[in-house]
């Protein structure tokens, strides 16, 4: 009983990975549509609760699946469900980097790399556009947004500076905002 | 040192055809990876990559990063995973992309395990919130200092700089889909691209 559910988790993850174009963003609906109303695996408010957990871990949002893994088969559910999201989407990313990697003075790819340049740059900035308004982005949020940037553009303080001084900053401000006043 | 390292003899050349790929080591490439994706949240992971791989330790340039990231973007797959593949690959072959793949997923998969098992407990608490809130903020942060310098770097041209706003305008704006938008974009901006090309190669 316990195969079948692993089964079960693996052929409703590995198709969702080669879907997944856009990033995990893209997959959380269906995601949920498959989990939750097709499967019965969890309720709604589970699942809520689950990508809540998701949004505040680090690392991809797609790790949602290793939650759902876990809540149908435990600790090998968490791992096949993780299994089952990534390694598709990896063997197709990894064939298309290779060709990438050793055609590197080809005219086509040239003209590849120079015409996807202007899309990601739209896509870099819309994703944040979609970022801020998906967190109901306050004053706050985007003061740090700010500080951040100029930070990164002037100093060379590094990646896990900034994480811990912005967590330090906000827990310093809770503490002002909530025992103080 | 060697002269041809001297840095007074480097900014001579332009940076994207900077001859130097320092050798990286897999437990450095392990390393890395590992911290990243074990310490970057909110969504915006590789914005973070690239203020350590490209900004910081200077594996690879801002152009090769780029056709990387709209690759890792186009292609299904978590972002911050394919992204994570692409890297370890250029930079150590196959070995380097499950590497880099590996210490991207493995430490993010304990943590959020473990944030499964605690949340119960804590996940009412107003103070994890409003952490998680400035994290995510200072994500978007990452992600405009990408975006300007990835920016900076387009050539000065209409059809480039029409592109690019059209493209944030459609996905980020008017909230079309992603897929349609990127399925038109992409094939123009290419045969844009290689028309222009192919004219330069005439004219000369």
């Amino acid at each position: 009983m316990s195969a079948n559910r692993l089964l079960a988790l693996m052929l409703v993850f590995s198709p969702l990975s080669i879907l997944s174009i856009g990033g995990g963003q893209a997959t959380i609906p269906e995601i949920q549509h498959q989990t939750v109303i097709i499967h019965g695996w969890l309720t709604n408010d589970e699942f809520a609760d689950l990508f809540a957990i998701a949004r505040a871990a680090p690392g991809p949002s797609t790790l949602i699946v290793a939650l759902i893994g876990w809540q149908v088969a435990g600790f090998l559910g968490a791992l096949v469900a993780t299994l089952a999201i990534f390694v598709p989407s990896s063997i197709v990313m990894y064939a298309a980097s290779s060709w990438w990697l050793r055609n590197e003075h080809s005219t086509i790819r040239k003209a590849i790399e120079q015409g996807l340049a202007p899309v990601a740059v739209g896509l870099i900035f819309a994703g944040m556009v979609i970022v801020l308004r998906a967190a109901h982005a306050g004053l706050l949020a985007l003061a740090t947004t700010a500080a951040v940037c100029i930070l990164q553009s002037t100093t060379k303080i590094s990646t896990y500076g900034i994480v811990g001084a912005v967590a330090g900053t906000y827990l310093i401000l809770f503490a002002l905002l909530h025992y103080v006043a | 040192m060697p002269p041809e390292s001297d840095p007074a003899v480097r900014p001579a050349l332009p940076e994207s055809d900077a001859p130097v790929r320092p050798a990286v080591g897999l437990l450095q490439l392990l390393g890395t990876f590992v911290r990243l994706g074990a310490m970057t949240f909110g969504g915006s992971v590789q914005s973070w990559v690239h203020r350590e791989v490209v900004e910081r330790l200077g594996w690879i340039d801002n152009k090769a990063f780029l056709s990387g990231l709209t690759v890792a973007q186009v292609l299904p797959g978590a972002n911050p995973v394919n992204i994570a593949l692409y890297v370890g690959l250029k930079l150590r072959g196959g070995v380097g992309a499950v590497v880099a793949v590996v210490g991207m997923v493995v430490p993010a998969f304990c943590v959020i395990l473990c944030l499964g098992y605690f949340y119960r407990g804590y996940g009412h608490l107003a103070v994890v919130h409003f952490v998680l809130a400035g994290l995510a903020a200072s994500g978007v942060g990452a992600t405009l200092t990408m975006g300007i310098k990835v920016a900076r770097r387009l050539p000065r041209n209409l059809m480039t700089g029409l592109i690019a706003v059209s493209v944030f305008f459609l996905v980020g704006v008017l909230r079309w889909p992603m897929i349609p938008v990127v399925a038109v974009a992409i094939p123009t901006s290419i045969a844009v691209a290689f028309l222009g090309n192919m004219r330069a190669v005439h004219v000369r």
